[in-house]
Formats: structure tokens, sequence, C-alpha cells
């Protein structure tokens, strides 16, 4: 078991996704090895409760463990594709907890920090360094566009609530959505990515 | 190509992406994707800024109970002894409530529509399940497992909800019929679970179809009613 689960290791996701297809669950114990962190993480800054989190995490894993299959390159890669999975999964939690507000904390600067950890792989190192890039460059964005980035990818709004909310105009939140996500664009092409 | 229509999806894509467009909406915006180059360009160029986003959050170790939790049920699906053996953990979508101890050591009793027997699984302190079902959504299951003052209504089998609609659990006593406040949706795969506290004196749980936010009373027929005998 060990040999095969070593094997694993040394696939790339998008190698791993077939496998997982297969039912293989050492190929499934080392994707989740991988991005179990990342989707945690992503499910408490969503849902903002550690053991909603959990259940988040486990819905979701457990979907891809049950169709592994129907991952498609063409929509980007398996770590992107798994994150907005968890995300979905997020979003629907935090819609069907009528009268609670979702988690928003834009102004919450731990957010931002980047907590060091004691050991740390290579790769990890170097994620969490994109990562405090990527933290910084969207701390560059004008307020009014990453307020409304949060509330639509985070806060799971609609861009219609999003512009009741701040009071504001429909194509005014559009307008802020697409210049938001323009300018992280510009960053990447600049060479966070 | 109609210029307006083409300008007006064009400013959709950013709010598409972030995920923000009202179902109706993203599917209108699909279809013209699909059919204008221009627009599926744009949505390939500015997807990465998206697919960005959740590589920004503070990052927080997993705890290894999930892990544990998620490779044992896995490697029992693998192992092909899915729902025999599996001690499968219930997702929490809880609203306010209280995990259940011991959860591997109750009975389960599932029960299709229609009204199977009425069985009380339980004996002395332990946990009780009770199961009569009967609704209007044919195919649908239920497991009520009843422990003290908690219940835990699992459902299966559920068709997903329209948008602005959740699901939402009612409890009776006597002739009377509250909120039991657990509202939900079903997951992907159709089922749900919800928690419910305070059964004591509860005589049926039902589970109906309501508008975002939940109502005071019932507004439509119960999808599923479970008699809980006492």
């Amino acid at each position: 078991m060990k040999i095969r689960a070593s094997k694993a290791e040394r696939l790339a996701d998008e190698e791993l996704m077939p496998r997982i297809g297969e039912k293989d669950p050492d190929a499934f114990e080392v994707f989740y090895d991988r991005h179990g962190g990342v989707a945690y993480s992503l499910a408490y800054r969503i849902v903002g409760e550690r053991g909603a989190a959990e259940d988040v995490v486990q819905e979701a894993f457990i979907s891809i463990w049950r169709s592994g299959a129907r991952y498609d390159r063409a929509r980007g890669s398996v770590r992107s594709w798994m994150l907005g999975i968890v995300r979905n999964r997020a979003i629907d939690f935090l819609r069907s907890k009528a009268g609670r507000a979702p988690k928003l904390d834009f102004d919450d600067a731990a957010v931002l920090e980047h907590r060091p950890s004691a050991e740390l792989t290579d790769a990890e190192a170097l994620r969490r360094e994109t990562t405090h890039e990527l933290r910084g460059a969207l701390g560059e964005l004008p307020g009014e566009q990453a307020k409304v980035i949060e509330l639509a990818y985070f806060g799971g709004f609609s861009h219609s609530e999003i512009a009741t909310m701040l009071e504001v105009p429909l194509g005014t939140v559009k307008g802020r959505m697409r210049l938001g996500l323009e300018k992280i664009r510009g960053e990447l092409a600049g060479g966070l990515a | 190509m109609n210029e307006t229509e083409h300008d007006r999806r064009r400013d959709d894509i950013a709010a598409y992406l972030l995920g923000a467009l009202e179902p109706g909406e993203a599917a209108e915006l699909e279809r013209h994707v699909a059919g204008c180059a221009e627009c599926e360009e744009e949505l390939r160029r500015l997807r990465p800024a998206v697919q960005v986003l959740p590589e920004t959050v503070e990052r927080l170790e997993a705890p290894p109970a999930l892990r544990g939790r998620l490779m044992e049920q896995v490697r029992s699906e693998a192992a092909g002894s899915q729902g025999a053996s599996a001690p499968r953990r219930a997702p929490r979508w809880r609203f306010g409530l209280r995990p259940l101890a011991g959860l591997a050591a109750l009975a389960l009793i599932v029960a299709a529509i229609g009204g199977y027997a009425i069985r009380d699984g339980g004996s002395g302190d332990g946990p009780k399940t009770t199961t009569v079902v009967t609704g209007h959504s044919p195919g649908v299951t239920a497991e009520m497992v009843r422990q003290g003052e908690t219940g835990t209504l699992r459902l299966a089998n559920l068709h997903q909800l329209p948008s602005g609609k959740v699901l939402q659990a009612w409890v009776q006593r006597g002739k009377q019929v509250v909120s039991a406040k657990a509202l939900f949706i079903p997951n992907s795969d159709g089922t749900a679970t919800a928690t419910i506290d305070g059964m004591k004196g509860v005589t049926t749980v039902m589970i109906t179809a309501e508008p975002r936010g939940g109502s005071v009373q019932p507004t439509s027929d119960p999808i599923v009613s479970v008699s809980i005998p006492n």
C-alpha cells in the first residue's frame, strides 16, 4: 500500500484525477494531503465556523472522490477546480443559513497576515510567498473594487444584492468587478503567477 | 450580432466569474459566450484573476480528524462496503445544533416514502430511532435518529430546489405546528441533514420547501412527514 502511495506522490494532480476516477484511495489521499489545507482555509474564510468548514471540505472532497472523472482540464488546474467546488459548497452553506450574515472582514488585518510555519516544504514555501504577494496585490486594489469582489466571491452575494447593499447602481457594481479583476489579471501577467 | 446585447453580456463576465449572477443570467451569458469568440476570450483572460482569490486567504491547518474521517469514508467506499459497515459521519449542516455523541453506535432505520412500520429502535436511555414517512415526493427517503431532546433527520433522493427556495423543518406537538428553526438545502447528490432540538412531545417532523429565509407557517405541502412515537 505504501509503495502505491509513494508512487502516487510523484504524480501531478492531472495524473491523479484519472486514478481517483478509478477509485484509488491512495491517489485520493495524496490529493487531499496536497490541497486539504487550502480547501479548509477557504471554507473557513467563507463560513466562519470551524465545524461548518470541516463539513464543507468533507462534502467537497467526497464529491470529488465520487466524480473525479468529471474534471475538465480546459477549465483550469485541478487545484482551481477543487477550490471552486469548495467555494460553491461553502456559499451553499451560507445561503442555507437564514438570518446569518456571511463572514466579511474587510478590515481584518489578520486576513492579510503571513502566518509562518516551522516546517515548510519548498513547494509550500513558494506557494506561501506567492500567496503573500497576491494578498499584497489585492491590497493594492481601490477599496470599492476589493469590496465588491469580496462580497461576491467570499460572501456569495449577487451583483444586484451588492448594488442594493452598497446603494450604488448595478452598472457601477459590474464596472468595479471588472476593473478589479483586470487589475489582478495585470498583476498576474506581471509575474506573480 | 446585436451590439447592445453583446455589450451587456460582456459587462456581466466579471460578475459571472465571481459567481455573482443569478442562475438565469448565468445561463444566458453561457449561451452568449458559446457563440461569441470575443466574450469567450474575455472569459478565458479574466478567469485566472478569480482563480487566485482562494489562494489569498489566511492559511490554516486542516484538523487531522477531518483527514481521518474523510479517508475512512473513502477507503470504505473503495472497498465496496459503503453504507453497510462504514460509520459514515453525517455532515453537520447545523443551525445552532449539537453534535450527537456515539453516532456510530446508533441503529438506523431507513424507510421509504409511503409509510413503513413504526419502530422504536432504542432501549433504556440510549438513542432511539423512529421512522414513519409519508409525503408528496416519491422516491425521497428519510431516516430519523433521536437521542434525548435532539433528533437528526437525514434525507436522500431530494430534488434540487428552485432558486430562492430552502427546505424548512417543522415539528408538530398535538395540533400545533411550529418551525423547528432548521433551514437547509439539498446537497448536490440529493442528500440533506437537519438536526432538530426540542423533540419532547413532538409527534411529527415535517419538511417543506419555503422561500429563502424561511416562513412563519408552512406554505406548501410537506415533502416528507415523519411520525415520531413517544
